[in-house]
């Protein structure tokens, strides 16, 4: 039988990951500078090095790929980069800036020079027409077609690419909504239009209309872009499945996506924890930190329990987004991010990154400004004539001057000594990063094994974690792909919300099982279109409750069983369960009556996940893998020495190799500072813990 | 433990692992409580204080409630030493015991190790009721503290995790609302949670680490803050500002006055000089004034600083009882905590020249309603504060514009608006209108935060709608050349055609099913001269309709092309020359 390959694909700000799973179990990476203009270039190159690392031509190779999973940034990075789509917002009448106003929260209480976010629709973009709903969707006034139709006119003017459409209330009755939506698509042909009723259909104006109007921003570009991909690929004679990575840690087909693009928003590493999880299990443990540290970015989160934390609502760059994602905390920091000197003198480390164009110094691409990278290679732990296994030469000349110039001189160093201090500060950046997801939660990041990924993350780790006082790291073989990985670890998964407010005593089963039905059956034909046989897909339920005149609600998941068979007791007790774990105390003795908000659904199509192939043992000594030495920079003496590189292809299970020391693989050094000494388990992580060194 | 077992990295996890109690607390608040004023708007505050109630950290999502915790604690912590065991529940609000206002009702939960008490929990937040001549609490008519409140010096409710059901009782049959029952419950949970995480945290450390910990914190936060106060040039500065307003007697104007003192790394606020007590509600306590100094200060140093105990030992705060500030018993004072915008505006004026570049221009005062009623649509009483309606806009800085509906200085951008849907599902009320009010930024170099413009129709029946607040005679200040913004307004359109101006303190009842609220908060003063602001910065703000045509020409000198939005060069020229 010919192989079969099942293949996922990263795109981050500076480069594209991928990883190959095979029928015959077999493994391969690769990584391609990503190409920001059009991201499916830097995919294509992609599988063309893996296809050629195969021995097989493009076409043949790509005929044969079943599955790609792809995780995508261009809505993030639209966002961040304020490079969305020019957008409109048809509101009601009386409340166009509450988008604007966020409710009128400063985030920093004390700080006066703290501004609000520049809205992503200007008001002169937000327009208001009559026609209302009251609380439960009774019609207090008609709906305004014609001003609908002025609005979509004075949009279409402005240019706008897409509109967002939300209208007080349309939680409770869809219908003004849906007359909009047809009437500004049919104005507005060429633009993307969406509704708060589809993209989102619970009570909260703000979250709605925030979660709304980013919707439409990110609609256009990620329409585009999946289009053009999708093109290129069939072109070369793709007929397989196209999954695209979602902010909840599921994946979903492309139209599915294009349907609700706000569920991408914070896609980039909700694969990361899932591979993570898996790497940990194979040691025995369920629990860890995952950082991730690309070229423009890391992430730190937290999994407990084989899962990272699932949020009901969060935020990008200050804004709201109500749908389910993981809990991820990012900053800007990688091997991109910049140096260089503020106003009172002081060495700074990003946000600002080099990204793929120019990139650092040493790419030689034209970049002037010296990048974390940079001071990586003049700190001798990356090899010029290595780097990405040798496909990208390093300019070190360069890298060397640009620090000179830009941040010795001012500083009045010599090279060597502003390097250090570039790596010094960008580690401390990502520490306090690791701090945000551990101890801001009042967990001591010490008792975690502190997982590695990214291309960049394996030569700072180390000082990362010592920073932190964190005893123990591991570093998956595939740690400078590992989202890509996690991509063909991950599920199909889709979340389905609908109100159904009512005191819990009140509540008509029938009603709530129809809700139920009807969702688990939306859930279904997506899962059965992207090609999950009945037999794999599952449905998890869950009931937004709280105490009758409360506010806020407590997400409750709940056997399906249960609510077939009516258990309301069961459902309460709980509840209050709950209540009291999250909240300090609970109120059954009071007989309080609960109330339902919110049903939800969460449909999973369980994957073929591909096994993680195991290394051969071998015995502590790992002299067979040196593959040289270089003078590298040994942080913990603050001096240069000559220290052990080894070939990371050639590392045996069981080896041990004690700190200082380089192990380079093709698409990532480690670099295991004296503090640690490494050791190699039967998946090919290299497990490091602090002592032992030299 | 001696100094050299102290470990720096611990210090951090401890500073950090208490914030993420306190904001755990919080949270178990805002998911819990009843009413909007607490789970909207998080009118609330949570901490964490020592044994000896020192605040170890605090989540200050209204800061004016924030500063009168500690001094409670130190005062329970006082009269029941030895009476203090495991599974405890006391309330407060007495404001003569060191409250700062009758509605803002605190639980506190002492907190063991063993037999050892070594911590208290406390969740203090405004209840929608407490008893008195007036539903909801703010009595303008009110002479003496019995008119408006029911008062609860420290009494503990909960002996031992057996509740007192006689004290409970006691205090619950002299409320009207039964909700505010279930929201002090909340209070009592929102301790527990942060007993149980605490109760981990020093198992998990040890008592003796612990401790010695949290004194190196409580002296790295001193010296952070004494930095800061050897930054201000040693010396006496004075400022000071209006009240407008009694309740009682039109035209009455009453004057703060703060004489601030600095040397070295001490500061001390003095306010001996300021205008006695009225015999009305508009009089301060001692710890919602200086809680109030305390916010507006913290504004001008490094917003980094850990708020604990270190934090407060190099401020000195002298206010006279008998002072409007520091009321002598048994006056009314439920609109204390609304003095703190003129007091933070006196506490400006006095730093500017000294510290041009920490100030902000004059914020928005407060002018804020609060309706209750009957809701027919569940048969059910509702009190509701409208908190979007009543955030206006704070004052500019020397490089940045104020920030746009933000709300009074004691909150700062803390509370937030209600949700529309969620006003709509707890209140009888619809609204009409909630958007930004044109040409309500004081206009200057950099332009004042916008105020905003509220419009609701009444509904349900047996409305009583009462205002507190200021800010309907005197706008917010401008600085250095930028100029002042615009007033508070609430006016009350009657279907019958009639128009009511509620006065700032005013108690309005049965008001007409159908009547159009509405209501005016201002923007925030101007920094420095109008003329000098970005031509096209203006224009952009005339094209997003948040200034005219006509402002932009008056108070900008920039004039546009009839019927467009291009700037008219050459006439902008002559205007921005000849003003």
């Amino acid at each position: 039988m010919t192989e079969r390959f099942t293949i996922g694909v990263d795109v981050g700000g500076t480069f594209t990951d991928l990883f190959l799973g095979s029928s015959e179990d077999r493994v391969e990476t690769a990584k391609t500078l990503s190409t920001p203009e059009d991201p499916s270039v830097g995919v294509l190159a992609g599988l063309r090095r893996l296809a050629t690392n195969g021995g097989l031509d493009l076409e043949t190779f790509v005929g044969r790929i079943g599955t790609i999973v792809h995780g995508t940034t261009v809505t993030t990075n639209a966002v961040l980069t304020r490079g969305g789509a020019r957008t409109g917002l048809v509101t009601t009448r009386g409340v166009r800036d509450a988008l604007e106003m966020r409710r009128g929260i400063r985030e920093e209480r004390y700080d006066n020079r703290f501004l609000n976010v520049e809205p992503i629709v200007p008001r002169r973009r937000r327009l208001g027409v009559a026609g209302r709903l009251d609380h439960a969707g009774a019609e207090l006034e008609p709906l305004d077609l014609e001003a609908v139709r002025q609005a979509a006119g004075r949009l279409g003017d402005a240019g706008v690419e897409a509109v967002a459409i939300c209208f007080m209330n349309a939680f409770a009755d869809p219908a003004h909504e849906q007359a909009a939506l047809r009437v500004v698509r049919e104005a507005l042909p060429g633009a993307y239009v969406c509704a708060s009723s589809d993209v989102l259909p619970v009570v909260r104006f703000y979250n709605r209309v925030s979660t709304t109007a980013l919707n439409a921003y990110v609609g256009p570009v990620l329409g585009d872009y999946l289009g053009s991909l999708t093109r290129k690929l069939q072109g070369l004679g793709f007929g397989g499945v196209l999954l695209i990575m979602q902010s909840n840690g599921g994946v979903a087909l492309p139209d599915v996506t294009v349907a609700r693009p706000a569920t991408t928003l914070l896609s980039g590493p909700a694969a990361g924890p899932t591979a993570a999880a898996a790497y940990v299990q194979a040691e025995g443990q369920g629990d860890c930190i995952v950082v991730d540290m690309g070229g423009t970015s890391f992430d730190a989160s937290l999994v407990r329990g084989g899962a990272a934390a699932l949020a009901n609502e969060g935020e990008i760059a200050r804004l709201r987004i109500a749908l389910p994602m993981l809990d991820i905390t990012t900053i800007g920091a990688g091997g991109g991010s910049i140096g260089w000197i503020d106003e009172g003198g002081l060495l700074r480390m990003g946000p600002q990154s080099a990204g793929a164009i120019p990139g650092p110094v040493c790419y030689g691409r034209g970049g002037e400004q010296p990048a974390c990278t940079d001071a990586d290679l003049v700190l001798g732990y990356l090899d010029p004539d290595y780097f990405a296994g040798g496909t990208i030469p390093l300019d070190a000349e360069g890298a060397r001057h640009a620090i000179e110039r830009r941040i010795a001189e001012p500083l009045g160093l010599d090279v060597e000594a502003a390097a250090a201090g570039m790596y010094r500060v960008i580690n401390a950046n990502m520490a306090h990063g690791v701090r945000e997801v551990t101890v801001k939660r009042g967990l001591d990041p010490r008792e975690f094994p502190l997982v590695v990924a990214g291309g960049a993350g394996s030569l700072h780790a180390c000082m990362i974690a010592l920073e932190l006082e964190i005893p123990t790291l591991v570093v998956p073989p595939t740690s400078s792909v590992l989202c890509a990985v996690g991509m063909l670890l991950s599920d199909l998964q889709h979340d389905f919300v609908r109100t159904y407010i009512t005191p819990f005593g009140d509540l008509d089963f029938d009603r709530l099982r129809g809700l139920v039905g009807e969702m688990c059956r939306e859930g279904n034909a997506q899962l059965r279109a992207e090609g999950v046989p009945a037999a794999r897909c599952r449905h998890e339920a869950a009931l937004d409750l709280r105490y009758l005149k409360q506010y806020h609600e407590v997400t409750l998941p709940v056997p399906l069983e249960a609510i077939e068979g009516g258990d309301a007791e069961a459902v309460a007790a709980a509840f209050h369960r709950e209540h009291d774990r999250l909240y300090g105390y609970h109120l059954e003795e009071e007989g309080t009556d609960l109330e339902l908000i919110n049903v939800r659904v969460r449909s999973i199509g369980r994957v073929e996940k591909p096994t993680l192939p195991t290394l051969e043992e071998g015995g502590a000594d790992a002299g067979a893998a040196v593959k040289g030495e270089r003078r590298a920079y040994v942080p913990e003496r603050e001096a240069f020495e000559t220290v052990p590189v080894y070939d990371g292809a050639q590392l045996l299970a069981g080896n041990r190799i004690a700190g200082p020391a380089l192990i380079e693989r093709v698409d990532t050094t480690l670099f295991v500072s004296a503090s640690y000494t490494a050791s190699l388990d039967t998946h090919g992580s290299c497990r490091l813990e602090n002592g032992g060194g030299s | 433990m001696s100094r050299a077992d102290i470990d720096k990295v611990l210090v951090s996890i401890i500073a950090r692992g208490l914030k993420a109690i306190t904001d755990e607390m919080s949270l178990s608040m805002e998911k819990t409580t009843r009413s909007p004023i607490l789970c909207e708007a998080r009118d609330f505050v949570t901490g964490l204080y020592d044994a000896e109630g020192r605040m170890l950290e605090q989540t200050e999502n209204l800061p004016i409630l924030s500063f009168s915790l500690s001094p409670v604690c130190k005062h329970i912590a006082e009269i029941y030493r030895g009476n203090v065991f495991p599974g405890d529940v006391f309330f407060h609000n007495d404001v003569f015991t060191y409250g700062n206002q009758n509605n803002d009702v605190a639980a506190f939960k002492p907190i063991f190790a063993g037999d050892t008490l070594v911590a208290w929990a406390a969740a203090k937040g405004h209840m929608a009721d407490i008893g008195g001549a007036v539903r909801g609490g703010y009595n303008p008519n009110a002479t003496e503290v019995w008119q408006e409140a029911l008062r609860i010096p420290a009494v503990k409710v909960v002996e031992r995790g057996e509740l007192r059901k006689d004290v409970w009782d006691l205090i619950f049959a002299n409320i009207r609302l039964p909700i505010v029952q279930e929201d002090m419950r909340a209070e009592i949970g929102s301790c527990t949670v942060g007993e149980r995480r605490l109760v981990a945290m020093i198992e998990k450390y040890g008592l003796e680490r612990f401790e010695a910990h949290k004194q190196v914190l409580f002296d790295s936060t001193r010296k952070m803050m004494e930095a800061e106060i050897r930054g201000i040039p040693n010396g006496v500065y004075e400022g000071e500002s209006k009240v407008y307003f009694d309740g009682k007697t039109p035209g009455s104007v009453y004057t703060i006055r703060v004489k601030i003192e600095v040397e070295d790394e001490h500061i001390t606020f003095d306010y001996s000089d300021t205008d006695a007590q009225t015999n009305g509600f508009v009089n301060g306590t001692y710890t919602s004034s200086a809680s109030a100094t305390l916010l507006t200060f913290l504004q001008m140093v490094n917003p980094d600083i850990p708020h604990n105990d270190g934090m407060v030992e190099p401020i000195d705060i002298v206010i006279p009882e008998g002072t409007i500030l520091n009321a002598s018993y048994p006056a009314a004072t439920t609109f204390g905590n609304h003095l703190c915008p003129p007091n933070a505006d006196a506490i400006i004026r006095a730093l500017a020249p000294v510290l041009p570049e920490r100030v902000t221009a004059g914020w928005n005062q407060l002018l804020c309603s609060l309706s209750t009623g009957r809701d027919p649509r569940k048969d059910d009483d509702y009190v509701d504060i409208l908190f979007m309606g009543l955030k206006g806009g704070s004052g500019a800085t020397s490089d940045c514009d104020g920030y746009d509906h933000i709300g009074m200085i004691d909150a700062s951008g803390g509370i937030l608006d209600q949700d529309y849907e969620m006003f709509e599902q707890q209140t009888p009320h619809h609204l009409e209108k909630h958007e930004y009010l044109v040409d309500s930024a004081g206009p200057g170099r950099f332009r004042g935060g916008l105020g905003v413009e509220t419009r609701y129709r009444v509904g349900g029946d047996g409305t009583q709608i009462v205002t507190f607040g200021d800010g309907d005679v005197e706008g917010a200040f401008g600085l250095f050349g930028g100029h002042g913004s615009t007033l508070n307004r609430i006016e009350l359109r009657h279907p019958d055609g009639t128009v009511y101006t509620a006065t700032s303190k005013d108690l309005v009842s049965d008001v007409p099913a159908g009547t159009l609220y509405v209501q005016e908060a201002g923007g925030g003063g101007g920094y420095g001269d109008p003329l000098e602001r970005p031509a096209e910065q203006v224009r952009r703000e005339v094209e997003d309709g948040i200034v005219t045509r006509e402002a932009a020409r008056d108070a900008y000198g920039v004039a546009l092309h009839p019927g467009t939005t291009r700037i008219d060069e050459e006439e902008t020229a002559r205007l921005r020359g000849a003003m």
